[in-house]
């Protein structure tokens, strides 16, 4: 079965994008940074399951958000990672890209913007 | 936002207006003015970093919850801003520590309705009790305003409620065209971009 990972160091945010991607059906795994969230990706592909897609926010402690898509990006190269963060310049946005992201996705958002990203990527 | 060196502290004063938000691990000086908006202040007290946002919520919420609703988004990302530098400074969101003022209903001016004043409540209460922060001080509502004085690195905050318009003036007005313009933008969001 796919999963949604939803990785940021805000639980409100965590519970928002969950409650926006709850009609898209799949299940909902949060994880609080890159560390913790490369730790989940494992564990639910040791459990023969896979990800579907990844929601990231960028500045998080432990590790950030763009050095999340690039150690993820070193086992998987196709699975889409949406960037969701308050970082709206153009020279973040290139470094997110330059990293492998699939998307960018600048807060405040409306759950429908990021439920239509969500279903233009996962195929 | 502007800085100044002239004040009684003898430290960098750097004075924000209402929409403004700025964290630092300098030992300086955080002042505002709060009148209708909400103040809050964060600080690490271990790693000596701290960060004051003033900023409102557009509208009043409904009852679902701060994370389901649209004008409580909008707050949410308002925090956001403020976390993200400290965050980026190298603060631990798990070690800070909040401290809350205004919100006040000042006579004539920037008058809250009851929904959208008790909203600003359930926001500040449901915020931070989800993250897990929590509120040393709590110095919100009453009909006077605050001049505020935030140092970030230890948390200490000093406070004088002033008179209706003694000192603030400029505030108000920026305060009022910073509400009207959050309102106005409140069906406005972030852009979104599909990389090929």
């Amino acid at each position: 079965m796919k999963h949604i990972l939803v990785i940021d160091d805000s639980a409100t945010i965590r519970m928002s994008v969950e409650y926006a991607l709850k009609e898209i059906g799949f299940p909902i795994s949060q994880a609080e940074n890159g560390r913790d969230a490369l730790e989940k990706v494992n564990s639910i592909k040791s459990n023969g399951n896979d990800i579907a897609v990844c929601v990231v926010d960028v500045n998080m402690p432990e590790m950030d958000g763009i050095t999340f898509v690039k150690e993820f990006r070193k086992g998987d190269k196709f699975t889409p990672v949406i960037m969701l963060t308050t970082e709206s310049e153009d020279q973040k946005i290139k470094e997110g890209k330059d990293a492998g992201a699939s998307g960018w996705l600048v807060k405040p958002f409306q759950p429908e913007q990021l439920v239509d990203v969500v279903k233009k990527l996962v195929r | 936002m502007i800085k100044s060196k002239n004040n009684e502290f003898g430290k960098d004063l750097y004075i924000l207006y209402p929409g403004d938000h700025y964290a630092t691990q300098e030992d300086c000086v955080i002042g505002t003015i709060s009148a209708s908006c909400m103040v809050i202040c964060l600080y690490d007290p271990i790693r000596h970093i701290g960060g004051m946002g003033h900023f409102v919520i557009p509208g009043a919420m409904g009852t679902e919850g701060i994370y389901r609703d649209e004008i409580g988004s909008h707050g949410i990302t308002s925090m956001e801003y403020l976390m993200g530098e400290i965050v980026k400074l190298g603060g631990d969101r798990k070690k800070l520590r909040a401290k809350i003022f205004g919100v006040a209903n000042v006579s004539g001016v920037n008058s809250w309705t009851d929904g959208i004043k008790n909203s600003i409540f359930t926001f500040i209460d449901e915020y931070f009790r989800v993250e897990h922060i929590p509120i040393e001080k709590e110095d919100i509502g009453g009909d006077r305003r605050r001049k505020l004085y935030f140092f970030p690195r230890t948390g200490k905050v000093l406070r004088k409620l002033l008179e209706n318009n003694q000192d603030s003036s400029e505030f108000i007005k920026m305060e009022q065209e910073y509400i009207n313009r959050v309102f106005k933008e409140k069906n406005t969001y972030g852009k979104v971009i599909v990389f090929e």
